[in-house]
Formats: structure tokens, C-alpha cells, sequence
């Protein structure tokens, strides 16, 4: 019986990525294509994915945002998966950003993030269950040189997620919410090359059908759960109470 | 399985309480836990419209929380159901406490997050029996006079379990659910250490994929409480409304009767009327919401006796980690486990011992252990937490996993020991309480037994002073025939007012040595089934 409605559930699925019109976004949306899922991608502009439902708006703007959730839920039922992935990385000097081009890649990286939340939260909770996973980076740790609006967003996006864990965690642990750090970026000169899209979609399709609620807020890196570094004493500690933290592997 | 919960509304729309308002409803209820549930729902299966006032939120149907108490911000405990603000308690010889008690506010109040155990009491639980004096000289409705309601409300609540083999009373007409290996064999050492294990009785319909709901709100109608039990089915019959998010600041009293509630909702007041009105908001605020009824006596509505938020009783808790036996498998978190081997002795009053439905590792122990190092003065000696932790891992790695069992003590009604609306804060329960000489006696002589019982297995208590339960609180609004020295009549009618009733645990006027919920569904429905009759009969009359 328990096993029937898991299946059951599997095959319903509903994923929504953002930016799916290429790179990861794109990867993304057709490895869980290959998984049998039902796909919608949203992107900026006309695009074509095989087996996607694609959907041209602005994540920035609400009323495009519910618009096209609208078309989703029309067209292939209402999400259970929802992937923030859509991002600016303006590669812009802080002393040629003005306050409306760096709240614009805010409205993007952050509100946007927000604003398709807000589309899916209301049919989470009636069912109890759902899975988003918010794309991220480490910039908000150290911020490189040009990355002012990126970084400050990004970590922003990294609060959303605890946020969202704590405000939804305890009554609905069926929703589970995680930050993503796939490796890949936006080739840009004189820095290597992250990972190859397409892997690290393997990666992320396989994380986006994890549904363990035990998981829910904890970050993942590539193809594993990040730990934050523990102390040594904590680690001598862990060990000899032979409590040494689990990694996930995806 | 795949079908929908029954949902109630997520979200109120402004207008709910002006609706509510512009009508006349047969009867009020106030607060919609295990007892207001329960006479709601009997209510309007009855014919009567019947109106809840809840202080707390409708809540999603989904939701899985469990009660927290690291939880402070009043909106946040609000919005999940929790009682929103803290407790204060001045107890004998200790400084004022305020902390968070587990208590719930919202559909369904505590009983939401109870761990659906629900036994009948004894005989001498209500009554004087030959081995057993009653310290009140027994409830005014004795136990042949509840015993139809304890079928009603184990049927009403869906209760399975097994029959205890100590007693006459009647076992569940619901069987309990198999147990595990590791549970037979702990059922096995504990018949061959003499005791009498039953298979606990609790209020859980099992449904496909149940997953115990122990101390958390269950996402489907599976846990049997004052929500799904109580209100839902009564909200089915059309003939009831809920209104949540909306606390009560008045009961608004005429001559000889109480005329409406006072409301506040969507930040104005209004008056809501009705013929009869049901208090259900827990035996510390329903006294509560009295003593601030201040329009006709300034001492509070219904309080000529001096007697309301006066005899407050909690249980007291033991807690108990048990492992099994050498070559037994290892046990762990179960709930299916009551015995009664310890309910009585000597006739004196003790109480009923159950498994906790949660088992304890040595992390558990250890920080149980540090807590208490840490009230005592050795927590100035530098290393003892430490040691505190070593000494719990050997026994974790010696013993394994225990089970945690824990028993209550019966507690006694005394006048002094009472709660009262906090002077800083009408919504803090400020509760006065002592305890007596005679319950350290009581619960000196239960550790006792349970020591010796129990010993042959290993056992460790997890508490060294008393501890209160301060999720049982009963007795504040006590039903008795004397006018005097009681406040509700034998009909949970109050003696002072013609159309008041009450409907949860503060009629009590003692606490039993079992859990309270069924004691209170079953009184609820017997209440239920008199106001009904009442009001049938007037409209009859008038018709």
C-alpha cells in the first residue's frame, strides 16, 4: 500500500525549472524528462526543449510569474518540484552599478526565486508534500571582485532557504527545501571552466527526487551533502562517541 | 487512502465573526479541544446549531508539528497551534518559572498533539469502593453513571487495545495492532517478573501508513481527537460553525444566566448569543475567562462558592528507562505497553504506568543527566557534564537502547493550589501550587514498587524531584452537590447561572490515575446529552 502511493506519487510529478532554455536550466529539465517526469521550463525568451512544456516570462515580474504557473497548471497539473535556477552574474564593477541595475539582478536572483515560491507554496501545503531546491553558490562567502549584486543576492537566496525551513519545517516536513551548489558557471575569461552542465544535472535531477524530510535544509555541493566544518575537538569528539556525520551521496 | 482529508478553511475571511454574530445560536462552545470537540459535535448530531469560538487557528489539515517549547514569539506559537504565551508558576519554596507548558490553542486544542492514550478510570477512581475511600466522598455522577459514556467515547475515538487483567472493566471493542518481536518478548519478561502488561488503548484509527502522531498533529483523520473526532464530524452535519482565530474576553451575564460571549476578532468586538453556552477551553483558562467575567461580581461569573481556578491538580510523572533483558532484543521507542500493577496500593492512590512511545540513547541520557547536574550544585564542579556523558555512553554501550515507561500519580484537590488570570497578563495562567506532604509520600512509595518490581530488569529513573505534568491540568471548575464547595452541579451546569456548562477537564474534582482524555470525552458527551435534552424539551414546549 505504502509503496503503491510512493509510486504513484513518483509518477506524478511535476517539475518547473527556471532558465531552462539553456546550460544547466536546460540540462536539468531534460535529465528529469529522461526520469519520465512531466517538465515545465520557464526562460525569458522563446525556447525549444524535447518533452518540455517551455514557457516564455520574467521571473523578476509577479504577474508574468503567476501567469505562467497558470499555463503550468493548465497544461500539466500543479507542480511538486519547483528548481530555482534562473541567475544574472552581471560581472559589473560596484562603481558602475547604479542602484537600479543592482536591484535588478536582486529582483532577479532573489525575487525571482521568491516569486515562483509564492506559486507553488498554497498546493504544497494542501497536499503536504512538495520538494524545491534553490540553485546557489559560494559567493556570498567571500565575494569576488565584480560579483556585488550576484553575491549579496545569491546569499540571500541561501537565507530564503532556511527561512523557508523555518517557517514551513516543523508544520510541514513533507516540503523539502534545499540549496544546490552544482559547480557550473558561466564561462567567463581567466577563470577555469566549472562542471559540465550535463553531469552535474544528473546530479540534480537525482536530488530533486529526494524526498527524505530529514534533509530538508541541509546544502549540497556537486553530487554530495556539504557539512560546514567542524572543529577538531568536534571531530575527536564524534569519533569517539561514534557519532561521525553521514554524508549524502546523490 | 488516496481520498482527500476532510479540510477545514486554511485561512478566515474578514466577516467570519460579523456572520457569527448576527444570528442566535442553540448553543456556544468555547474552545474546541478533546471535551468542546466532542459536546460540539454530539450537539449538532442532535439537531441543535452550534457555534465554535476558538482562540487559536483552524491550522492547515497537513500539518505535522510537534508542540515546541524553544518556540517564543506569541504569532509564531499562534499560527501553529501552540498556547501563545508562556505559563507562570509559583510553586512552594521555588522562585516564579515561566515557561512554555504543553498546551495547544486552535482546532482541536491540546488533544492535537497528545499521544492518543485514552483508558477509562477505575471504580474508586469516582466513587468510594470497599478497598478504597473516595477523598471527596465520590464525584456527584458515580461510575455506573459514566460507564455508557466510556463505551460512547472509546466508539467516538475510535479506541483499540486490549482488556487490562487486573480489572472488570471491559476491554476495547477494537483490537490493537500486532506487536513486534522485541514487544511480545518485553510483554514475556515483564509477565515473568509478575506484572500484568496490557496492550495500551489509544485513540488511533491506523489507517494505511499511520505514523503514531506521538506529541505531534496528525496530517490525516487518523489520530482520533478533538479535532477530527469533535469538530470535523460536527462541522459535516451542517448544522455547526467554526470560528477561529477569535478569543473570548467576556462571558456577558444578565439575570441568572449568561446572556453572550464577548468576543475579539479582526481587531473589533463583537457580541455573540445564544441559548446555552459551553466552556471547553482548558482547566486553566476556562477559570481564567471566568475570574475576568468581572460585569455582575467583582470575585468573577459563577464564583459565589470562591471555588473557580481553585482544587488545580496535574499528575505527577516518573519516567522510567527500562532495557531489556540479557539476550532480549532491544525494544526501543514503543507505546504499546500499560500496566496497572501500580494503580493502587494499600489503598492508597497511584496511577496507571505506560510506555512513552519514545526510546532513549545515550545522547538522550546524557543530556538528561547534565540537565539535572545542572539544577544541582554540582554543576560548579569543572568536568562533571563531561563525566556525565562518559558515564552514559558505557551504559549506552553495556545496556543498549532503553524504553522509556512512564507513571503518573494521582494528584489531590486542595483549595490553595489554584490558577488565576497573571496580573502582568490575562492571558499568562499564573498557578499557584504546592505539594503536599502526602503526594511526596504517594510518590515515594511508587518508585518504591516500581523499583522493586521492575528491578530484576534495568532500570533507571529519569527525574529526581517531582515532575509535574503540566499538560494534565484538571479540577479548576469541580462539579459536586454542595453549592458551597463546588461550582458546577452534577449536570457540569454552574450552580450560580441557568444556561453555563462545562465540557473539559476543570470538572474534575480529582485528577484519577489515568490520562484525562477519555475521562473528558466521555463527560462531554454525557453533558452534551442533557443540554440537548434540555433545549429539545424547551423548543417542544414553545413549538
Amino acid at each position: 500500500m505504502r509503496d503503491g502511493r510512493h509510486m504513484h506519487e513518483a509518477l506524478a510529478e511535476i517539475a518547473v525549472i527556471t532558465e531552462a532554455s539553456w546550460g544547466l536550466g536546460r540540462e536539468l529539465a531534460l535529465a528529469l524528462v529522461r526520469r519520465g517526469i512531466s517538465v515545465a521550463g520557464i526562460a525569458r525568451d522563446p525556447f525549444k526543449a524535447e518533452g518540455v512544456l517551455a514557457i516564455t516570462a520574467d521571473v523578476r515580474e509577479p504577474k508574468e510569474v503567476a501567469r505562467a504557473f497558470g499555463e503550468i497548471r493548465e497544461r500539466l497539473g500543479t507542480p511538486t518540484i519547483l528548481i530555482n535556477n534562473a541567475e544574472t552574474y552581471p560581472d559589473r564593477d560596484i562603481l558602475d552599478e547604479t542602484p537600479a541595475s543592482f536591484m535588478d539582478t536582486v529582483q532577479l536572483n532573489l525575487g525571482g526565486a521568491f516569486n515562483c515560491c509564492h506559486e507553488v507554496l498554497p498546493a504544497m501545503v494542501a497536499k503536504g508534500s512538495g520538494r524545491i531546491i534553490n540553485v546557489v553558490t559560494f559567493a556570498d562567502v567571500s565575494p569576488a571582485p565584480l560579483a556585488a549584486g550576484y553575491s549579496v543576492s545569491k546569499g540571500a537566496l541561501r537565507i530564503l532557504t532556511r527561512a523557508l525551513v523555518a517557517d514551513l519545517g516543523d508544520r510541514f516536513p513533507g516540503i523539502v527545501v534545499n540549496d544546490w551548489i552544482p559547480g557550473t558557471h558561466q564561462p567567463r575569461r581567466g577563470i577555469p571552466d566549472g562542471v559540465d552542465p550535463a553531469e552535474a544535472a544528473e546530479w540534480g535531477a537525482k536530488l530533486a527526487l529526494l524526498r527524505q524530510p530529514e534533509i530538508s535544509g541541509r546544502v549540497f555541493l556537486r553530487d554530495r551533502e556539504h557539512n560546514t566544518p567542524i572543529s577538531l575537538r568536534g571531530r575527536v569528539r564524534d569519533r569517539v562517541l561514534g557519532r561521525a556525520p553521514v554524508r549524502i551521496r546523490l | 487512502m488516496t481520498s482527500a482529508p476532510a479540510s477545514l478553511p486554511a485561512t478566515v475571511g474578514q466577516g467570519l465573526a460579523a456572520r457569527a454574530a448576527a444570528r442566535r445560536w442553540d448553543v456556544i462552545v468555547i474552545g474546541t479541544g478533546v471535551g468542546g470537540g466532542l459536546i460540539g459535535r454530539r450537539l449538532a448530531e442532535r439537531g441543535l446549531s452550534v457555534l465554535f469560538v476558538e482562540k487559536g487557528p483552524a491550522g492547515y489539515r497537513t500539518e505535522g508539528q510537534y508542540l515546541r517549547t524553544d518556540l517564543s514569539d506569541y504569532t509564531a506559537r499562534q499560527a501553529r497551534g501552540f498556547w501563545p504565551t508562556p505559563i507562570e508558576t509559583r510553586i512552594s519554596g521555588e522562585r516564579p518559572h515561566r515557561f512554555f507548558a504543553p498546551l495547544g490553542s486552535g482546532v482541536g486544542g491540546t488533544s492535537v498533539f497528545y499521544a492518543a492514550a485514552a483508558e477509562r478510570p477505575e471504580r474508586h477512581d469516582l466513587e468510594t469502593t470497599n478497598a478504597m475511600v473516595h477523598p471527596t466522598g465520590g464525584w456527584p455522577v458515580g461510575f455506573e453513571g459514566f460507564r455508557p459514556y466510556f463505551t460512547q467515547a472509546e466508539d467516538a475515538l475510535s479506541i483499540r487495545g486490549e482488556k487490562d487483567p487486573l480489572s472488570d472493566l471491559p476491554g476495547p471493542r477494537l483490537a490493537a495492532a500486532p506487536l513486534t518481536e522485541a514487544e511480545e518478548q518485553m510483554f514475556r519478561d515483564l509477565r515473568a517478573a509478575g506484572l500484568n502488561p496490557y496492550r495500551a488503548h489509544e485513540a488511533l484509527r491506523r489507517l494505511p501508513g499511520c505514523d503514531d502522531c506521538l506529541g505531534r498533529k496528525c496530517p490525516r483523520p487518523c489520530k482520533m481527537d478533538g479535532r477530527s473526532a469533535g469538530v470535523e464530524p460536527a462541522l459535516e452535519t451542517g448544522r455547526a460553525m467554526l470560528l477561529p482565530n477569535c478569543g473570548v474576553e467576556e462571558l456577558v451575564e444578565g439575570q441568572g444566566s449568561i446572556t453572550a460571549v464577548r468576543v475579539r476578532a479582526d481587531g473589533r468586538d463583537y457580541l455573540l448569543e445564544a441559548d446555552a453556552f459551553v466552556l471547553a477551553a482548558g482547566a486553566l483558562n476556562s477559570p481564567n475567562l471566568l475570574l475576568r467575567s468581572t460585569g455582575r461580581n467583582a470575585s468573577g461569573c459563577a464564583n459565589s462558592s470562591g471555588w473557580v481556578g481553585r482544587g488545580l491538580m496535574f499528575h505527577i510523572s516518573e519516567m522510567v528507562a527500562l532495557w531489556p533483558r540479557r539476550g532480549s532484543p532491544v525494544v526501543g521507542a514503543t507505546r504499546a505497553l500499560s500496566l496497572r500493577d501500580f494503580y493502587t496500593h494499600d489503598g492508597r492512590r497511584l496511577g496507571l504506568v505506560q510506555s512513552m512511545g519514545v526510546a532513549t540513547d545515550f545522547g538522550q541520557i546524557a543530556g538528561h543527566l547534565k540537565g539535572l547536574i545542572d539544577r544541582t550544585r554540582l554543576r560548579r564542579v569543572p568536568g562533571v557534564s563531561r563525566m556525565a556523558t562518559i558515564a552514559a555512553k558505557i551504559g549506552a554501550d553495556v545496556f543498549g537502547s532503553a524504553t522509556v515507561l512512564v507513571g503518573l500519580i494521582e494528584d489531590l484537590p486542595y483549595q490553595d493550589n489554584r490558577v488565576e488570570p497573571h496580573p502582568d497578563d490575562p492571558e499568562i495562567p499564573l498557578i499557584h501550587y504546592t505539594i503536599s506532604d502526602e503526594l511526596k509520600a504517594r510518590r515515594a512509595l511508587f518508585r518504591q514498587l516500581m523499583r522493586q518490581r521492575l528491578g530484576q530488569h534495568r532500570m533507571m529513573f529519569l527525574n529526581f524531584g517531582p515532575n509535574l505534568n503540566f499538560g494534565h491540568p484538571s479540577g479548576t471548575l469541580r462539579f459536586g452537590k454542595d453549592p458551597a464547595t463546588s461550582v458546577l452541579d452534577a449536570d457540569c451546569k454552574a450552580h450560580d447561572l441557568d444556561n453555563l456548562y462545562v465540557a473539559d477537564a476543570s470538572f474534575m474534582p480529582t485528577s484519577m490515575g489515568v490520562n484525562p482524555s477519555m475521562t473528558i470525552a466521555a463527560n462531554a458527551l454525557r453533558v452534551g446529552d442533557i443540554l440537548a435534552a434540555r433545549l429539545s424539551a424547551v423548543r417542544r414546549k414553545a413549538g
